[in-house]
């Protein structure tokens, strides 16, 4: 009964899994080479820290996200500088590759007017409805939308109604034409020398006088009028005041300036702005060393490939399994055929809880690992064979062989497994799914092995004793042995 | 003869046979350096993708007679260094050399005015010479890593000059996979990088598997050294498994390069394909015939 059990036990998980995962409809997450998109490959260059990286790939994210038609867009830092950006089903590769290599548009405007000083986005305009004095006329400006009163497309050469927050609190704002770009800063640092954080800016020569004009400019006016919006992307990332010492006629000059930033607990956001200022919107500028793009079609293509392949490859081994090993055939295609249901679910639900992509290289990992696990049972059926051949008894044949087997399998999946291992930890991109595709793989040929052949072939004289049932050989020959 | 052959009963002296595969070994060590030195001198050219040089590529599906490809070869706009076309299919590579992306913008306006299809429906693909260059560098780190862990275990398990013999084998399946790329001047992708590594994986487990039924027998046998006896009882009771084995593990790659071959596929999957189905053929032969003249030579006679 407790062999029973034993022999039942993984094939039950991996059919309670199996069921689970389709009930569910849980199904293996496809890597790009398998659904088709845009895959990006960016290099930073050398001794970039790593946290700039981090920022880089937030900074990304957003943008992509703000792209819209991405179904599940991955980016992800791989090796020390290189960030893989995967773009499954975007097909318009000159948008996508925008969206991520440019360094993003930085613009410094003047603010006209804020949801602050209104109450309601500036882009609204109320005027009193003689026939329903309860419900004013609302105008709005074209490229504007009329419910939330945001420009549809930040154009600086307009004026534009723009996003940003303020003290925890969204704030839209009325921007003039951009005044500066972020070309005309030459550094930016975030400081701390009087109880204060400071933004630190400085200016490159030639845009000197652009900014002490602005400055000047706004230094005569007050409220919103006096601020300068520091836009990126469209949104508004900060909105400092010109300060009240500032002399209208002079305005700031020295092309440098310092915005500031509050007190201690500033100092994250201080160091953002610096961050922005200095690199436009990617702190990091990223060298494109690979694009590639997979059509659809040709994703499906390699996936009904690989599980044509598949699936073709295992009853033609089933067949010949069957065959030579008869009876004990049977039982490596019970458990041949468990252990491909296992794997199936285990790499869906690895695709749902731990966002594991099955790539092509997955698929190949896991169709030489159909060779391993089958293997595994050649070896135990041989030294059964081995085993009767020098006179042992059925039962002890079985026994026997299935305890030898174990030594070698252990000794063989374990160059698998670490080979898998090494694989994994040193390589990049591609090669990390084929080592966790063969290294899963190996480890349940290994757990199938000590649980399943060890308890299932020992049963096997209980049916008959006749090595006919087991091989291609007769009592006789092996008399004459 | 099969029966004997079931039985692992059959009666070949592979102590004797290990001077003629000693000879064919050497054979093929001279071969494999010849297609080394000739790929070296740049005889033979070695047909790199473009993840390793750099440059861009383009795939499309179109009707196109020569006189087309030769339009595209010549023009001015990129440096267009290499193409493919696929006897069952109607698709077209083109290969060019870096360049600036507007120049690969234009490139692709042409491909798609030329042939008359719309530029998205062409697989378009650039990569920087570093992103080869670093598979290949850390392809290359984990090999030695893992290399030098085997050589650990299979010393810890067995004897060390087990483990020579284990690299023997390993070397002699990637230089004959190697061979086959060079000679019959196959695109070398990532996919056939991993690939190699896999044969590295798979060959090894054949040797050990192997290793562990000598060993066995020398215990059985009480035996401090391995004799002629044990050593011929023992490959040829382990034939079958080989055998068998190689089988089942060739033909569900057999049926990736079959199936896709037949429709009229060719991609990253048959990358991995057509490398593991010369390196498993290998691994097996190497497994015993590379390993028999020098296990000959280690045991007392």
């Amino acid at each position: 009964m407790k062999n029973i059990i034993k022999i039942f036990l993984l094939p039950l998980i991996a059919f309670g899994l199996f069921y689970y995962t389709v009930a569910l409809d849980i199904k293996p997450k496809l890597g790009l080479d398998l659904q088709g998109g845009i895959s990006v490959i960016l290099t930073a260059p050398e001794d970039t820290e790593e946290e700039l990286l981090i920022k880089a790939v937030e900074i990304m994210r957003t943008r992509i996200e703000a792209f819209g038609d991405v179904q599940e867009p991955e980016i992800s830092i791989s090796g020390d500088r290189s960030v893989l950006v995967q773009l499954p089903g975007v097909t318009d590769q000159n948008k996508a590759i925008e969206a991520l290599g440019t360094t993003g548009l930085l613009t410094f405007r003047p603010v006209l007017d804020s949801s602050l000083n209104t109450g309601y986005s500036p882009a609204f305009e109320y005027s009193p409805n003689p026939d329903d004095p309860d419900n004013p006329i609302k105008t709005v400006p074209a490229g504007v939308d009329d419910l939330v009163g945001i420009s549809l497309d930040d154009n600086p050469s307009t004026i534009s109604y723009l996003l940003g927050v303020n003290s925890g609190f969204p704030v839209i704002y009325e921007l003039g034409p951009a005044a500066l770009t972020g070309n005309d800063i030459s550094d930016a640092i975030a400081v701390y020398p009087d109880n204060e954080w400071i933004v630190s800016l400085e200016l490159n020569s030639e845009s000197e006088s652009k900014f002490t004009n602005l400055t000047k400019e706004l230094a005569s006016k007050s409220g919103d009028q006096r601020k300068i919006a520091i836009v990126l992307d469209g949104e508004v990332v900060s909105a400092p005041g010109i300060a009240f010492d500032v002399d209208p006629n002079v305005g700031i000059t020295g092309g440098t300036a310092a915005i500031s930033m509050g007190n201690a607990d500033a100092g994250e956001s201080a160091n953002n702005l610096a961050v922005i200022l200095r690199y436009g919107a990617l702190p990091v500028a990223f060298e494109r060393s690979s694009i590639q793009k997979v059509s659809a079609t040709l994703g499906e293509n390699t996936l009904n490939l690989g599980l044509q392949a598949g699936v073709f490859g295992l009853i033609i081994v089933s067949t010949l399994l069957l065959l030579y090993y008869r009876l004990l055939g049977l039982i490596a295609i019970f458990g041949l055929s468990s252990f491909g249901f296992l794997f199936y679910s285990v790499i869906s639900l690895l695709g749902k809880f731990q966002g594991y992509t099955l790539t092509l290289a997955g698929i190949a990992g896991a169709i030489v690992s159909i060779g391993l696990a089958a293997d595994s049972y050649i070896v135990t059926f041989e030294k059964f064979k081995d085993e009767l051949k020098i006179g042992r008894s059925f039962e002890f044949a079985a026994n026997k062989a299935v305890q030898d087997a174990w030594k070698t399998i252990l000794i063989a999946d374990f160059v698998s497994v670490s080979a898998a291992f090494l694989l994994y930890i040193l390589a990049i991109g591609p090669i990390r799914g084929f080592a966790l595709a063969l290294g899963l793989a190996t480890t349940f040929d290994l757990l199938f092995t000590r649980i399943y052949t060890r308890n299932s072939v020992p049963l096997i004289s209980n049916f008959s004793k006749n090595p006919r049932m087991c091989f291609p050989i007769t009592n006789k020959d092996l008399q004459d042995v | 003869m099969f029966k004997k052959l079931f039985l692992g009963d059959t009666k070949i002296d592979f102590y004797k046979i290990g001077n003629i595969f000693y000879k064919i070994f050497i054979v093929e060590i001279i071969l494999f350096s010849t297609v080394l030195v000739l790929t070296f001198t740049n005889i033979l050219e070695m047909n790199l993708s473009v993840d390793f040089t750099g440059g861009t590529t383009y795939q499309l599906e179109t009707e196109y007679s020569t006189d087309d490809i030769n339009d595209v070869m010549n023009s001015k706009i990129l440096e267009v260094s290499r193409y493919q076309t696929f006897d069952n299919s109607s698709s077209i590579i083109f290969r060019a050399t870096e360049s600036t992306s507007d120049k690969e913008a234009e490139f692709l306006t042409y491909l798609s005015t030329k042939f008359n299809i719309s530029d998205s429906k062409i697989e378009f693909q650039r990569v920087g010479p570093t992103f080869g260059d670093e598979i290949t560098e850390k392809g290359l780190r984990a090999l030695i890593i893992f290399l030098s862990f085997i050589v650990i275990l299979i010393t810890y398990r067995y004897e060390f000059k087990f483990s020579i013999i284990a690299l023997i084998a390993l070397i002699h399946d990637l230089l004959l996979c190697l061979s086959v790329y060079l000679l019959l001047n196959l695109e070398i992708t990532p996919s056939t990088v991993i690939a190699l590594l896999t044969i590295l994986g798979y060959s090894l487990y054949d040797t050990v598997i192997l290793f562990d039924k000598l060993n066995d027998s020398k215990k059985i046998n009480k035996q401090n050294n391995i004799n002629v006896e044990t050593l011929n009882n023992t490959f040829n009771a382990v034939l079958m498994r080989s055998i068998n084995t190689s089988i089942t593990s060739v033909i569900p790659i057999a049926s990736i390069l079959f199936i896709g071959n037949y429709l009229g596929l060719s991609g990253a999957l048959t990358d991995f394909a057509l490398p593991l189905f010369i390196g498993i053929l290998s691994g097996t032969y190497s497994s015993i015939f590379v390993t028999i003249p020098f296990l000959s030579k280690i045991i007392k006679r």
